[in-house]
């Protein structure tokens, strides 16, 4: 053994025994057995994870420039894009950052949908997911506030006056929210608090959570079978193989595909066509006028078509928020035998395509001013969104199932 | 999209009496009745022109510079380009912006330019400075297609000459109209049309710099960026297959 490595060994002996960092490294990285027939959608977790220290990292630049005060916060963010170098870099990784976060969620939600990732034992992987999912929501809403344009303005006027249909103490809740009347400089400096440390503190413990959770009963795989049943003489899964390296090196392989299509956006089309950033957040906020449309950013677009589908105020509520809520007991609605798709019934493959249909229609309509078809069209939407869920209890335990494999498939 | 331009002026008196007769306008330009019997009906289907820019034309975006300076920072200000080096080189300062004027004529103050591409978009500033006519009902002499009842004065006529109202524009196959379909030119200005379409774009190739002024810079990076990407691709591909082919023995 050379000098420089004998060295090294001392070195980490002595860490080790102060601090379990090889333990630590093993465990979760180099013996950490993940099964071996893992498919596209399982790049999903660790785009997300990416997108959280890049929203991190970027963050932390932007506020060393950003006033969150009414008077100076639309012109401190021009400040940004214009003055400080690489600025506008800086603020469309972090614009383009919040959607893209969204889109690899919702997929990595879509994955464990399909592939039953929240039955039993991994329920509560599920449910601290849609924790973050929730926090998450509250964070890209907070931040949208942030550069004090027409749509910051009123879409926080919006969503801040959904607290005064609670009964009674609605809008002495509404007050409390707001701190005043109406959406202004002191909700705007509160909404920087909630966006810069509260909500990413809570993120990042729940998403240390997460994974703690998800490592103490190991991942679910695209056969929904477990690969804990089929061991080798060391203990070993057959059907697993150590996270680091296989899945270090393959997720780097999406991770550059991921980059580039998020530098893509980054660097030619940021605003997205007015989807990612739009284009009366150009206007700096004025509260004595309201802007004709005030649509939120399409990754709440399908909970405010449902909002909007219901006539009466409290009631619209009660359905978006349930719209939400129902994700979270998905795992004791489902009562089928298997966990994944491939092997479930075709009532189960209906159902699921007709949720896909529904969740992204549901988006589109929300985007879009009212008209009478859209609302009837919304309301369609809606019924076939809960329906998915309340009428899962039944056909998962009707249908025929299709035999398990004893391992996995390529 | 053209309905809602005249509630979008910063700095309008802050009295109630203003805040009514706001409501009123709002009401008024949302209801298509009304607008249908006021002005032509065919504006409906007006189509925004394209504007021939290119924003990598730094000789374009410069003339547009000094037309501005000369003639738009009359009334309106560029907040946001008081430190830009094009912008100060076409003779734009903070001290020359219009700033501290108070009173404006009818009481509507210009809206600054700094984001207005942003906003609207090139092809529409572009429609909006080319669809101006006669119209001696207005206190500016003037109307606009896009802006019904807008407050800019004429203040291109004198290049772009005196348009009036066609008498019967009509729809193409698709059952659209271009605003030169419902104008005709009725007196030539200093410019040709040809002349004026050039520096129309040169001003709304300023005017988008104006909005993102790292637009040159962004798209030179971009590229390496994704060049860098590509190269980077092929060798975690390459990475990957070969501790790949013991899981796949397995």
């Amino acid at each position: 053994m050379s000098e420089h490595a004998s060295q090294k060994n001392r070195f980490m002996e002595w860490i080790d025994k102060r601090y379990p960092w090889t333990e630590f490294m093993r465990k979760h990285l180099s013996e950490y057995y993940a099964p071996k027939n893992f498919n596209f959608w399982y790049f999903f977790g660790s785009f997300s994870l990416l997108v959280f220290v890049m929203q991190i990292v970027t963050g932390i630049w932007l506020v060393m420039e950003y006033t969150p005060t009414a008077d100076g916060s639309f012109a401190s963010v021009q400040h940004i894009m214009r003055e400080v170098r690489y600025g506008w870099l800086l603020r469309f990784m972090h614009t383009t950052g919040a959607s893209a976060f969204f889109i690899v969620v919702y997929l990595h939600m879509y994955r464990g949908l399909i592939y039953g990732s929240y039955q039993k034992p991994r329920e509560l992987v599920w449910l601290i997911g849609m924790v973050i999912y929730f926090m998450l929501l509250i964070e890209a809403f907070t931040g949208y506030v942030l550069p004090w344009g027409q749509m910051s303005y009123w879409g926080a006027a919006v969503i801040t006056s959904f607290a005064s249909a609670v009964p009674y103490m609605g809008d002495l809740i509404l007050v409390w929210l707001r701190g005043g009347f109406s959406v202004s400089g002191v909700s705007l400096h509160r909404f920087f608090s909630l966006h810069v440390i509260a909500i990413p503190l809570v993120l990042a413990v729940l998403i240390f959570v997460h994974l703690v959770a998800l490592h103490h009963v190991g991942s679910n795989n695209p056969d929904g079978i477990d690969i804990k049943e089929k061991k080798n003489k060391e203990g070993i899964p057959l059907d697993g193989i150590p996270f680091h390296p296989y899945y270090t090196v393959k997720d780097l392989v999406g991770v550059v595909v991921f980059l580039f299509i998020f530098c893509l956006i980054v660097f030619f089309t940021p605003t997205m066509g007015g989807l990612f950033i739009e284009p009366d957040n150009f206007v700096v906020a004025n509260p004595m006028v309201t802007p004709p449309e005030i649509s939120p950013v399409w990754y709440m677009t399908p909970f405010y078509a449902m909002l909007r589908a219901i006539p009466n105020k409290f009631f619209g509520l009660v359905t978006m928020a349930a719209g939400v809520a129902i994700m979270f007991v998905l795992p004791w609605l489902d009562r089928s035998r298997v966990r994944s798709i491939r092997y479930k019934g075709s009532l189960s493959k209906i159902a699921i395509t007709i949720f896909v249909i529904c969740f992204i229609s549901l988006g589109y309509l929300g985007h879009e001013s009212v008209s009478t078809l859209r609302t009837i069209m919304a309301r369609v939407f809606t019924v076939g969104y809960f329906a998915f869920f309340l009428l899962m209890p039944f056909y998962t335990a009707m249908e025929k199932t299709k035999p398990l494999p004893e391992r996995v498939t390529e | 999209m053209q309905r809602r331009n005249k509630v979008k002026g910063e700095g309008f008196k802050r009295s109630l009496m203003m805040r009514y007769l706001l409501l009123a306008i709002l009401v008024f330009s949302f209801s298509s009745q009304i607008w249908a019997e006021d002005v032509l009906p065919i504006v409906d289907h007006m189509q925004l022109a394209t504007a021939p820019i290119d924003r990598s034309n730094m000789k374009s975006i410069k003339r547009g510079a000094k037309f501005f300076a000369t003639n738009c920072m009359t009334c309106h200000t560029l907040i946001y380009l008081r430190y830009d080096k094009v912008a100060q080189d076409a003779g734009i300062t903070y001290d020359k912006m219009p700033i501290n004027v108070k009173v404006w004529p009818n009481g509507i103050t210009p809206p600054d330019l700094s984001l207005e591409a942003s906003v609207r978009g090139v092809n529409w500033i572009y429609t909006y400075l080319h669809s101006f006519y006669v119209d001696s009902k207005r206190p500016t002499g003037v109307n606009n297609l896009l802006v019904h009842n807008t407050g800019m004065s004429a203040i291109l006529a004198p290049y772009q000459g005196e348009q009036v109202l066609a008498p019967n524009p009509e729809l193409d196959l698709f059952g659209k109209v271009q605003w030169y379909t419902i104008l005709i030119l009725n007196r030539q200005g200093s410019m040709t049309p040809e002349q004026f379409d050039a520096t129309t774009a040169d001003v709304v190739n300023f005017l988008a710099y104006a909005a993102e002024p790292y637009h040159i810079e962004q798209h030179r990076i971009g590229k390496w960026v994704l060049g860098f990407l590509v190269v980077l691709f092929v060798l975690m591909y390459l990475l990957k297959r070969e501790y790949w082919k013991d899981v796949k023995g397995k």
